[in-house]
């Protein structure tokens, strides 16, 4: 099976286009993750990221209005392929192979763990 | 109400726009300007100025720097190889002007690569040496009191080193040294060793050789060592093993001792030896006088400023040397580095006058730029046929730069394969020009790196200079004039190619006019009758010390034979005395003498050498014989002066000077005059010179009748072997030494044939090409001239009209600065050709013929053409 290229950055950003669906421009999207996964996203971590993914296949782009706050630059807004959203399943269900593989005994104790330590206080 | 806009940084705002890839430099702007605005209002523009700067800082990378590749998408390799294959469709389709290209681009770099090298062997004398920036080569200067004239030379007595490294602390070492042809024995065979060095011990510690056997640094010391160099080991000991055999050396076999073998040097040295022996063995007083100056000494200084704090003590301390002897003597010091190229004194090795290479850099300079404006002008005639390509480019999308950078790169390739054919055509022709002027050039330096890397420099420039202008005017075109079909050369392309024309000319009439006067020059020197006769006189060596009876012996045994007119011997042949003897009149006063040029002789030179006698008599057989039996004490000498010496002596008139008493070396008479005749070279004015009757000449002259050469020189050679059988039978020609004196003048002539020749074909070839051009494009102008009854002669003025009045014009342009330079060069010859006005006429009617034929072939074609042929095609 094909190979997809896909890092954990990468992922969210492809994810968040995603959510954001049609809306998805880099200050949105950059918010969005910030605010969804309370992490700080830099403009040029975002922006590299971005353009990976589209040399990859996985998004493509396009000339949005531009707007006075932006100074009359436009927005550029993402979009997900064809391809992209089987990168995303692909990821996905390697994913859900991986969790189904892991003994249940190994999660459990893990979890009960942290919850009696967290019940305790 | 309009918004007051906050703005972020502005310094790094720019930067960012510097680095950002244009691509996505408008949305990442836009992104950084909505996040700043929002933080401004969220907390202050302080915090956001911060902010910014970082996220501008975090942005610098590699996807987001913009990237050579990116910004300029066309140039890709597809477009390079779709240009490459233009170009050589192009240069396919126009086989005509490619070949005159090539051809032109060829001929001129092989020549500027020849140049090159040559200029790159003379400047390259002596660097091998580690400390020739330290190294002083001692020129003397003397005079006597009472005359102004002054002396100088290379010669310096034994007592300059010994005396000079004692008193002054600037001097480290100092080493004689003498070079001597020498007789040495190779298998029972006497041979003459032109390479032969006698230095001091010190030599080995002021210049460096590879030593391979021995030690340096005692190899010269004590009486009859000797070095060799590896070539001579090999030569006289084949088996090896040189160090501690014994060498027989000189007309006596003295035995001497081999302590060493060096490395062989480079050619371009000022030192050239094949055996250095140490300078004791020539058993001469060692410091005993600041005369007797026949040696050359070389100063191991401390440093470069020892120079000029030397040079500052040594007029006052020769001063003081010399009070109260009647002469005065100088010192000054040549740094060695300098000597080669510009010492006006050759010592071992001639010198190359810096001018010389001046004159070949500027032919060299010269012919390539006659090459790069013929480039031009074939190239900018025929951007009319490349028009309707740059305007198809153009609507396409190509872009200016596009268009220059093709052009450029078509030339590129022009160059590219001229030089490829150049550099085996140069390494084809290396020997025969290392044979034309007389260098020992290396195929080897052709492929230096540095030697490369400027060829390619060159290659470069010349490919930007030739192609540039045409891409320019190419590049500019309006692709809608253009393809409308209206287009002509412009007006400025034509006043161009006319200015560039007439300066090739110019260039041209420049160097045929050199050529010329450099050719009667010589012509003029080789035919000057000089008051002597060089013809058919053979000219041996016999060594000073040949007994006088012996050498009578021998002549009288040749002059039995009934081809041989007379035999003498002398010191000097009458094609160059120059020896520094002094003479004075005992009714001078004190210590006042008189410097003169003088030969020992005897009573058959006058006769052998067809001077003139123009008063009084020749010496007598008798006196010669007499005087050779008395001691030095009691030695008298018969004295014949020529009319300058006459002159300078103060007599009224040749008679007058006839029976009176002279002093040279000894007391004498003087008994003859003789006319005075040009006994050095014709750079110089007639100098006083005395012939006297002493008998350490080391030549003898042999004027044959030459009708029979083989058996008179078979004949000669018998009675040598059986007379002087310890001399080698070496003999040369008077008219050979002759031609000799003048050999840079000589290579300087053939040089300029050459690469005159080589200019005009060049330029003819420019013409020619451009003429063809410019008659194409009149083809219909010139049928329907024809077909209104225009007459052949009417239509080939109108065709050629404008290019002789170009050459005319050229032609007046080169004869100014042309009669300038080659009045400077004939100031140099005392006797000389004048510049007269038939070389110039003949000159600029030689290159006005050339371009009128070579015009001619085409307007002629297009003349005689039927007028249906050119007008039918619409």
């Amino acid at each position: 099976m094909k190979n997809f290229q896909l890092g954990e950055f990468e992922e969210i950003v492809l994810l968040t286009v995603g959510i954001l669906n049609k809306e998805a421009y880099s200050v949105g999207i950059k918010d969005e993750i910030e605010s969804r996964l309370s992490r700080t996203v830099s403009m040029g971590a975002l922006h590299t990221a971005l353009l990976r993914l589209e040399d990859k296949g996985y998004l493509k782009s396009y000339s949005g209005e531009s707007t006075e706050d932006r100074a009359g630059r436009p927005r550029r807004y993402f979009e997900i392929t064809a391809l992209g959203k089987k990168a995303m399943l692909y990821a996905k269900e390697t994913r859900e192979q991986l969790w189904k593989a892991i003994p249940k005994m190994v999660l459990n104790s893990k979890i009960v763990g942290s919850w009696a330590v967290a019940s305790r206080q | 109400m309009e918004k007051e806009r906050n703005t972020p940084p502005n310094l790094f705002l720019k930067f960012f726009r510097w680095y950002c890839n244009p691509r996505l430099q408008d949305y990442i702007e836009g992104d950084l300007l909505e996040v700043y605005e929002r933080r401004v209002n969220a907390s202050g523009k302080r915090m956001a100025d911060f902010r910014f700067i970082l996220d501008v800082l975090l942005l610098c990378r590699p996807g987001i720097i913009k990237s050579e590749n990116k910004s300029q998408p066309f140039y890709n390799s597809g477009m390079f190889k779709n240009n490459f294959k233009i170009a050589i469709r192009n240069l396919w389709k126009n086989k005509s002007s490619t070949v005159i290209n090539v051809f032109g681009l060829t001929t001129g770099i092989t020549s500027c690569l020849l140049i090159a090298l040559f200029i790159g062997n003379e400047a390259s004398f002596d660097q091998f040496q580690p400390r020739k920036e330290h190294i002083a080569r001692v020129v003397m200067e003397y005079g006597f009191e009472g005359s102004t004239d002054k002396v100088s030379g290379t010669f310096t007595s034994t007592k300059v080193a010994p005396a000079l490294s004692r008193t002054f602390p600037e001097v480290i070492k100092g080493v004689r040294m003498t070079d001597a042809s020498m007789i040495v024995e190779l298998n029972h065979e006497p041979i003459t060793e032109s390479k032969f060095l006698f230095a001091d011990s010190s030599f080995f510690d002021v210049f460096y050789y590879d030593m391979v056997e021995g030690n340096a640094a005692t190899a010269l010391d004590g009486f009859d060592k000797v070095v060799l160099t590896e070539s001579m080991a090999k030569k006289y000991f084949p088996q090896g093993d040189a160090v501690g055999k014994e060498l027989l050396i000189g007309e006596n076999k003295d035995p001497y001792e081999v302590t060493g073998v060096i490395r062989d040097y480079p050619v371009a040295s000022q030192i050239q030896f094949d055996f250095i022996a140490s300078f004791c063995s020539l058993r001469v007083n060692q410091e005993e006088s600041w005369f007797e100056a026949n040696y050359t000494t070389y100063l191991l200084l401390t440093g470069v400023d020892a120079f000029a704090s030397l040079k500052a003590k040594l007029d006052p301390f020769m001063e003081n040397e010399m009070k109260g002897t009647g002469a005065s003597i100088r010192f000054s010091l040549e740094p060695f580095k300098d000597v080669h190229l510009y010492s006006p004194h050759s010592d071992l090795v001639p010198n190359t006058s810096i001018r010389y290479l001046y004159i070949l850099g500027g032919i060299a300079l010269l012919i390539i730029v006659i090459v790069c404006f013929t480039y031009i002008n074939l190239s900018t005639a025929k951007s009319i046929e490349r028009a309707r390509e740059v305007g198809i480019r153009k609507v396409s999308g190509a872009m200016r730069g596009q268009l220059f950078w093709q052009f450029i790169g078509e030339s590129l390739v022009l160059c590219t394969l001229s030089v490829l054919v150049s550099f085996v055509l140069a390494s084809a022709l290396l020997p025969a020009f290392s044979l034309l002027i007389d260098k020992n050039l290396q195929l080897s330096s052709l492929l230096t790196p540095s030697f490369i890397l400027g060829v390619v420099a060159v290659t470069l420039l010349v490919s930007l200079i030739a192609g540039g202008y045409p891409a320019l005017v190419l590049s500019n075109l309006q692709p809608a004039r253009v393809l409308k079909g209206v287009f002509k050369n412009t007006q400025s392309a034509k006043v161009l190619q006319q200015s560039l024309t007439v300066f090739q000319f110019a260039i041209t009439v420049f160097l045929i006019i050199a050529t010329v006067v450099i050719q009667s020059q010589l012509h003029f020197i080789q035919n000057r009758k000089l008051g002597y006769d060089r013809d058919h006189i053979i000219s041996m060596r016999v060594g000073g010390d040949a007994k006088y009876d012996v050498i009578t012996t021998i002549k009288n045994e040749l002059k039995t034979n009934t081809h041989i007119v007379d035999v003498t011997r002398c010191a000097n042949s009458p094609v160059n005395i120059s020896s520094g003897y002094s003479m004075r009149l005992p009714s001078m006063q004190g210590n006042e003498m008189i410097s003169t040029n003088a030969n020992p002789a005897d009573e058959d030179y006058v006769s052998t050498t067809g001077l003139e006698l123009v008063a009084g008599t020749n010496f007598s057989q008798n006196h010669i014989s007499i005087n050779e039996s008395k001691e030095w004490d009691y030695k008298e000498f018969q004295f014949i002066l020529n009319e300058t010496a006459v002159k300078r002596l103060g007599f009224q008139s040749n008679e007058e000077a006839i029976g009176q008493a002279m002093e040279l070396n000894r007391p004498g008479k003087i008994v003859g005059v003789m006319k005075d005749f040009n006994f050095q070279s014709l750079r110089n004015n007639i100098e006083p010179l005395v012939l006297f009757t002493a008998t350490w000449g080391s030549r003898v002259l042999i004027k044959i009748k030459g009708d029979d050469m083989e058996g008179t020189l078979s004949f000669i050679e018998g009675k040598w072997k059986q007379l002087l059988p310890n001399r080698p039978f070496e003999y040369s020609f008077l008219d050979q030494e002759y031609e000799r004196m003048y050999k840079t003048e000589q290579q300087l002539g053939q040089v300029m044939n050459l690469f005159a020749g080589i200019a005009i074909v060049l330029a003819g070839l420019g013409l020619f090409g451009l003429s063809s051009y410019m008659i194409q494009q009149r083809v219909k102008e010139i049928s329907i001239r024809k077909v209104l009854g225009a007459s052949l002669w009417s239509l080939l003025n109108l065709l050629s009209g404008n290019f002789v009045r170009l050459v005319l014009l050229s032609i007046v342009l080169a004869i100014v600065p042309a009669y300038l330079l080659m009045k400077q060069w004939l100031d140099g010859f005392v006797y000389r050709i004048n510049l007269d006005a038939w070389i110039f006429i003949a000159a600029g009617l030689f290159t006005l013929v050339i371009a009128v034929i070579t015009i001619g072939i085409h307007g002629m074609r297009a003349a005689v053409n039927n007028p249906v042929t050119g007008l039918r095609s619409e």
